[in-house]
């Protein structure tokens, strides 16, 4: 009986690990470049360069690398074009920033409009 | 040949024109003699007629297959159904460009017929001409489309086939009426700032000028999306792309002109503002032409390679955004008379809406743009994919919907608060209580964001019913209210459709049978079937789930002219959901094809809100156009 539960259990976690790491696959592969198309991942796309690169990045996943590990080696390898997430970092500060700029600016403008008026 | 010729000399006469229409008005200006306008009203006429002769011959030169003309030979093939042929002459930079200037000079053409003060008109016609001009010159010098090739070759190398679409034929000339007809916007603003009449009466016609390119533009969007959707075969709809992006800056802006020109109108205040936001829309969408037209997009590099065009559109921008913005400031409209002005009232929410507004507009554009500056100043490129653009969006978009439920039902003179507590206690419950039936009884997604997307997207959908039953004046209403309903179903769909959608990626060989989830897919069959310019292959499946039996045929098809293979998905669509298939050939297993199969719920309803959304423009702009006899 015990031997029965272990293995239910043990097949429902198992499949609970295998979804869950096709999900983390096919989350890189939707943050992944394909640089020889145009706007697509690699996800979307099946050139041989998006083919190539599924492949290797679900070997590097079988290896036991992580999510950072794999962007840091495909950045490494061809540049930080190839992730559609932009990294946080010095000069994508002004990505972050710049609308929040916007929207500071914008709340003192209203704020000023609706204080002035009413004085 | 002959036509190549008369073509071109129907351009360059159409510039000659043009230049002597604004020497003309500068003599008009200069001896202050706004008596006669008949010569320039003759000189208008001159130009459109010119350009329109020269985009017929254009399409003659298409139609015929002149190989003689470059742009014919490398966009072009003998081999290509007729409507191909016309809308080819549209497909590629020069022609696009000819079409551009001949809605620039089309609204010149139609604006001088309009009732507006001569004074007025005579301004706008002038500063529409000197941006004819501009383009005039630019099109000519550097992508004339009459240039010819000697020997004539016997072919042409075709066009590219996921452009021969008949979608795609009428897609640009949407898109270039909503993106040029802001032109119209920017040279009525700069006259009615240099003539000192930018006020009530000046929005009041700016109204129809405003909304009719904006519901053109929002029609262009829209099948720009869904062309996007069916031919590039992944499913989505919106890519964030710059492309994408190049034409939806200039709709938030306009959409916020929109709103602001309403304050304008009914309460003579934000004149500054509203100006402002007018000659930035146009702004935007010549932002948008450049990023497009330079070939800036593909990589910096391939700009660098051929920076003629590229260069001459960004100095075109800078120029004419330092010159319209010298005249704003200089002539800055007159300052509000000081009225009593509350914080729940009508204006200041109008407010708020352009504030969030302009808080997305820039979003979308430091995410288009910082890229390529960032790659031209230190040479590092990095990507700016949906993430980034979802992530900060997002959070913004409930409070302004929850503004946008509100807003419309405050009143412009006076503050009612209970009033807006009442309402509050009628949506809310009722919202949530939908929302929960939703949620509860069609799936089990406990996403945070999912339900705040949808909470909010219901809250407004029924603040608009609500509006609408108690609405006493339907008529001056009624397309606001379509806009906004067709608004709170699209948000309402998009998050349904993010979180719901369902995709299965596999290989299968014919007779295959799979159950993915709740999906079984049978490949029952393949044929074949041959066209003038291309062979397809069909392969037939069935899909089923258990509540819905549906069969699909994607194909492949191999385009002869140029060689290319394309991919065409098979979508069954109803009120509930899409069932979309695609298939590519497989490299590995040869007995073997790719299959994509998507399950896209709500797309019926993403397309019919963005029709609604264009529709209740185009009811405004009827309206406006019928009240006050443009």
């Amino acid at each position: 009986m015990k031997k029965i539960i272990f293995i239910i259990i043990y097949l429902i976690l198992s499949k609970h690990a295998i979804s869950a790491s096709e999900e983390l696959k096919n989350k890189i592969y939707k943050n992944v470049r394909c640089i020889v198309c145009q706007g697509q991942s690699i996800y979307d796309s099946d050139t041989d360069f998006a083919i190539d690169l599924k492949k290797l990045i679900s070997k590097k996943l079988e290896n036991g690398e992580n999510e950072k590990q794999i962007y840091d080696f495909l950045i490494s390898r061809y540049g930080e074009w190839i992730v559609f997430n932009p990294i946080l970092s010095f000069h994508s500060l002004a990505l972050w920033l710049v609308p929040f700029i916007i929207l500071v600016i914008g709340s003192f403008l209203i704020f000023r409009f609706n204080y002035k008026k009413k004085s | 040949m002959l036509f190549g010729y008369i073509g071109n000399l129907a351009l360059f006469l159409s510039l000659i024109f043009n230049v002597f229409l604004i020497f003309s008005s500068i003599k008009i200006i200069k001896n202050n003699s706004l008596v006669n306008l008949k010569k320039i009203n003759f000189l208008n006429n001159s130009v459109f007629y010119l350009l329109l002769i020269s985009f017929l011959i254009l399409i003659y030169c298409f139609t015929t297959s002149d190989f003689s003309n470059v742009a014919v030979y490398k966009n072009s093939h003998t081999e290509k159904p007729l409507i191909y042929k016309i809308s080819g002459a549209w497909g590629n930079h020069e022609g696009s460009m000819v079409l551009f200037i001949l809605i620039l000079s089309f609204f010149s053409f139609i604006f001088f017929r309009s009732k507006v003060s001569e004074q007025l008109r005579f301004y706008t016609i002038f500063f529409q001409a000197i941006l004819i001009s501009i383009f005039l010159i630019f099109l000519i010098f550097t992508s004339n489309p009459f240039d010819q090739i000697d020997p004539k070759p016997l072919q042409g190398l075709g066009l590219n086939p996921i452009l021969q679409d008949p979608l795609l034929a009428i897609h640009p000339p949407f898109l270039y009426f909503g993106y040029v007809g802001f032109s119209l916007v920017f040279s009525f603003t700069l006259a009615g700032l240099v003539t000192n009449s930018f006020d009530k009466s000046w929005s009041q016609y700016a109204n129809f000028w405003i909304i009719l390119p904006w519901s053109l533009l929002t029609i262009g969007i829209g099948l720009g999306s869904f062309w996007a959707y069916y031919e590039l075969g992944w499913g989505g709809y919106w890519f964030w792309d710059p492309v994408e992006n190049a034409s939806l800056m200039p709709w938030l802006s306009a959409t916020a002109l929109i709103h602001s020109n309403i304050v304008t109108l009914k309460k003579d205040k934000l004149h500054s503002w509203t100006a402002l936001l007018a000659i930035f829309t146009f702004i935007m969408s010549l932002l948008g032409t450049f990023l497009v037209r330079s070939g800036i997009l593909n990589s910096v590099h391939a700009f660098a390679n051929d920076p003629y065009r590229g260069v001459y559109i960004l100095s075109m921008i800078l120029l004419i955004t330092f010159f319209s913005l010298a005249i704003f400031i200089i002539k800055n409209p007159k300052k509000a008379l000081n009225q009593e002005h509350f914080f729940l009232q009508k204006d200041n929410f109008i407010l708020i809406n352009n504030y969030f507004l302009i808080f997305f507009l820039s979003v979308v554009l430091v995410g288009t743009v910082y890229p390529i500056i960032l790659d031209a100043v230190s040479g590092r490129s990095i990507s700016v994919g949906p993430v980034y653009y979802h992530t900060i969006l997002a959070p913004f978009l409930f409070i302004f919907l929850f503004f946008m439920s509100h807003g419309p039902l405050l009143s412009w003179n006076k503050q009612d608060k209970f009033l807006q507590l009442k309402n509050i206690k009628i949506f809310l419950p009722i919202s949530v209580v939908t929302l929960l039936i939703i949620i509860f009884w069609f799936f089990d997604q406990k996403d945070i964001t999912l339900i705040l997307g949808l909470l909010f997207s219901i809250y407004l959908i029924i603040s608009v019913i609500f509006d609408l039953i108690s609405q006493k004046a339907l008529k001056l209403n009624f397309g606001r209210l379509t806009s906004h309903l067709g608004f709170g179903i699209l948000i309402f769909s998009i998050f349904v459709n993010a979180y719901l959608s369902k995709e299965i990626n596999t290989s299968m060989k014919v007779g295959d049978e799979i159950k993915i989830d709740e999906f079984t897919i049978k490949f029952s069959s393949i044929n074949k079937n041959k066209k003038d310019n291309y062979e397809e292959v069909f392969g037939n499946f069935l899909v089923s789930n258990k509540d819905e039996k549906v069969e699909l045929s994607p194909s492949i098809r191999k385009y002869n002219q140029p060689a290319q293979i394309t991919s065409e998905v098979s979508i069954k669509s109803n009120l509930i959901a899409d069932y979309y298939f695609a298939i590519n050939l497989s490299e590995f297993e040869k007995d073997k094809i790719m299959v994509r199969f998507y399950f896209k719920p709500l797309m019926f309803w993403i397309w019919f809100s963005i029709i609604l959304i264009a529709l209740g423009g185009f009811y405004q702009s009827l309206r406006f156009k019928n009240e006050q006899k443009i």
